[in-house]
């Protein structure tokens, strides 16, 4: 008989096999990955002039991590597949059929979709410094942590729009609109500054507001800048985590029942 | 190793299962057979541990099911591996979860591949496979860490006959080595093959259970006998003997005589429709 399944040591290589089976699944479908990094390295190139015109000073940090909110928060789609693909291959009856506790099977699926988004954060940020000309002035975990609290935000938010939709086609259509009307709000498309009033008054509404925000101090090297924004996305990240959960834990019952 | 006791499961208005009582014992093959509804799916969902009854109890070796997963391999109805994979990958994960490693884990690919025929399609993707090959592959999910406790929900639903006779073999030797195995099914001349004892299903209980001769035992066959120019056809539960006072009572010439023994699909109606 296979060992006992209630030891850490089992817990951490049934962690395992389920982390090192969802990289298999993310390598064998990267089309989504794909386009979220090409897309925002073509609108930084489009976008580039006109910031250079609008913001003689900021204007590529501007041009870049509001490309990488934009495009990242499309990305959302990826955990939202993710979860559901679970449900459609009728697979999730067949990983709670293990001795596989749900912790341990939500972490495993979690790790390496949280590796994705960092992932095309981080060619997104490389693109805009190699190729851009982004001038990086903090130091790079103050960046790393703040693309790990985007991230992180992401993650929950993905999961919990899992729990809410019923197919790939609802995702699709919630992610698109949502991550553009929500990014856009946010100032990723356009400065707040620049956009009406009624838009600036509703901007902080959007986390993808408090990321750009987030994102700009740490590249600037304003910690404080940049711990302000992530403390408001990690409490979103948190109460949209929670929600997630629950309703995971319901959907998940209704699944077994 | 499989005790239930009383099962009751409700959805809505729906009672799937009202006091589904079984017991397994080590190395016994059990058939579960009855219609659609009957509450078959219902209680190997319940026993391996992905939904909770309502009321009444099941214990597999002593423990609940959700505690006793390591001891349960299962096969549901539908195909539910992942499309994108290989059958080696696949086996690799659950092994994984399983708690399996390395050369455990490599052997236990290795046996169970050659055992239910796989070996060539370790490196295939699932949703590159026939039908047949992917319910080998599911099987061999369920095998693959030799639970003592196998359940299988129509294993064979629409495959070939060479997958059927492959998996019956490899099941009849698991029980031979002592797993309890919970075999459900519509199919029923398989269960002759497989040796199995029955519990008869219907509207979420079991209505008969034992020995598949047994459950025969009581019921009438026919004996035909044809003169030429009229044919005779006599239900009887002692065949032999019916056939025996009809021949000592004739006097016109024999142009034929048969005898149809009851099958386990008469068996069904049988105690489908008493109940």
């Amino acid at each position: 008989m296979p060992h006992d399944g209630s030891s850490l040591k089992a817990s951490a290589l049934r962690l395992a096999a389920m982390t090192r089976h969802n990289l298999l699944l993310r390598r064998r479908d990267p089309a989504n990955l794909i386009t979220y990094m090409i897309l925002p390295m073509i609108g930084i190139a489009l976008f580039k002039p006109m910031f250079a015109r609008l913001m003689p000073v900021g204007g590529t940090t501007q041009d870049v991590t509001g490309e990488l909110v934009l495009t990242s928060t499309l990305a959302v789609q990826i955990v939202g597949m993710s979860l559901l693909s679970e449900r459609t291959w009728r697979t999730w009856e067949m990983l709670r059929a293990t001795p596989a506790t749900a912790a341990e099977l939500l972490t495993g699926k979690a790790v390496p979709v949280l590796a994705v988004l960092l992932l095309q954060q981080a060619v997104v940020i490389g693109y805009g410094v190699g190729v851009a000309g982004l001038t990086v002035t903090g130091p790079p975990f103050l960046l790393l942590l703040a693309m790990l609290v985007w991230s992180v935000t992401l993650l929950a938010a993905g999961s919990l729009l899992a729990t809410l939709v019923t197919s790939h086609s609802q995702l699709a259509m919630l992610t698109d609109i949502g991550a553009i009307m929500l990014s856009t709000l946010g100032g990723a498309l356009l400065p707040v500054s620049m956009m009406p009033a009624i838009a600036q008054h509703l901007a902080p509404a959007s986390p993808g507001y408090w990321a750009i925000g987030m994102l700009k101090a740490a590249v600037r090297g304003d910690a404080a800048g940049t711990l302000g924004p992530a403390a408001i996305l990690g409490g979103i990240a948190i109460a949209a985590g929670t929600i997630a959960c629950l309703r995971l834990r319901r959907g998940l019952a209704q699944l077994r029942s | 190793m499989l005790e239930a006791t009383g099962l009751v499961k409700r959805y809505g208005q729906v009672t799937a299962l009202d006091g589904f009582t079984l017991s397994v014992a080590p190395g016994e093959i059990t058939g579960l057979v009855g219609h659609n509804g009957a509450g078959k799916t219902t209680f190997t969902r319940i026993v391996a541990g992905l939904a909770a009854p309502d009321d009444g109890h099941v214990t597999i070796a002593g423990l609940a099911p959700r505690r006793a997963l390591r001891l349960i391999g299962v096969a549901p109805q539908e195909i539910s591996l992942y499309p994108a994979v290989t059958v080696g990958e696949s086996l690799r994960l659950f092994g994984g979860l399983h708690g399996l490693r390395r050369k455990r884990l490599a052997a236990a690919i290795s046996e169970v591949a050659d055992v239910l025929c796989l070996g060539g399609f370790l490196d295939k993707r699932i949703a590159s496979l026939s039908g047949g090959q992917q319910r080998r592959a599911q099987a061999a999910v369920a095998l693959l860490h030799r639970p003592p406790l196998v359940l299988l929900d129509e294993p064979t639903a629409g495959v070939d006959p060479q997958t059927r006779q492959t998996l019956i073999a490899e099941l009849r030797q698991r029980a031979a080595d002592g797993a309890a195995i919970v075999y459900t099914t519509h199919y029923l001349p398989e269960l002759a093959d497989l040796q199995a004892t029955l519990a008869v299903a219907r509207n979420g209980r079991v209505i008969a259970r034992g020995p598949a001769d047994q459950l025969l035992a009581g019921l009438p066959g026919q004996v035909t006998v044809d003169l030429g120019d009229e044919v005779l056809r006599v239900s009887a539960t002692d065949t032999a003997a019916t056939l025996a006072q009809i021949l000592t009572t004739i006097s016109k010439p024999l142009r034929g005589v048969s005898v149809t023994e009851p099958s386990l699909d008469d068996l069904y109606q049988a105690v489908a429709s008493a109940a």
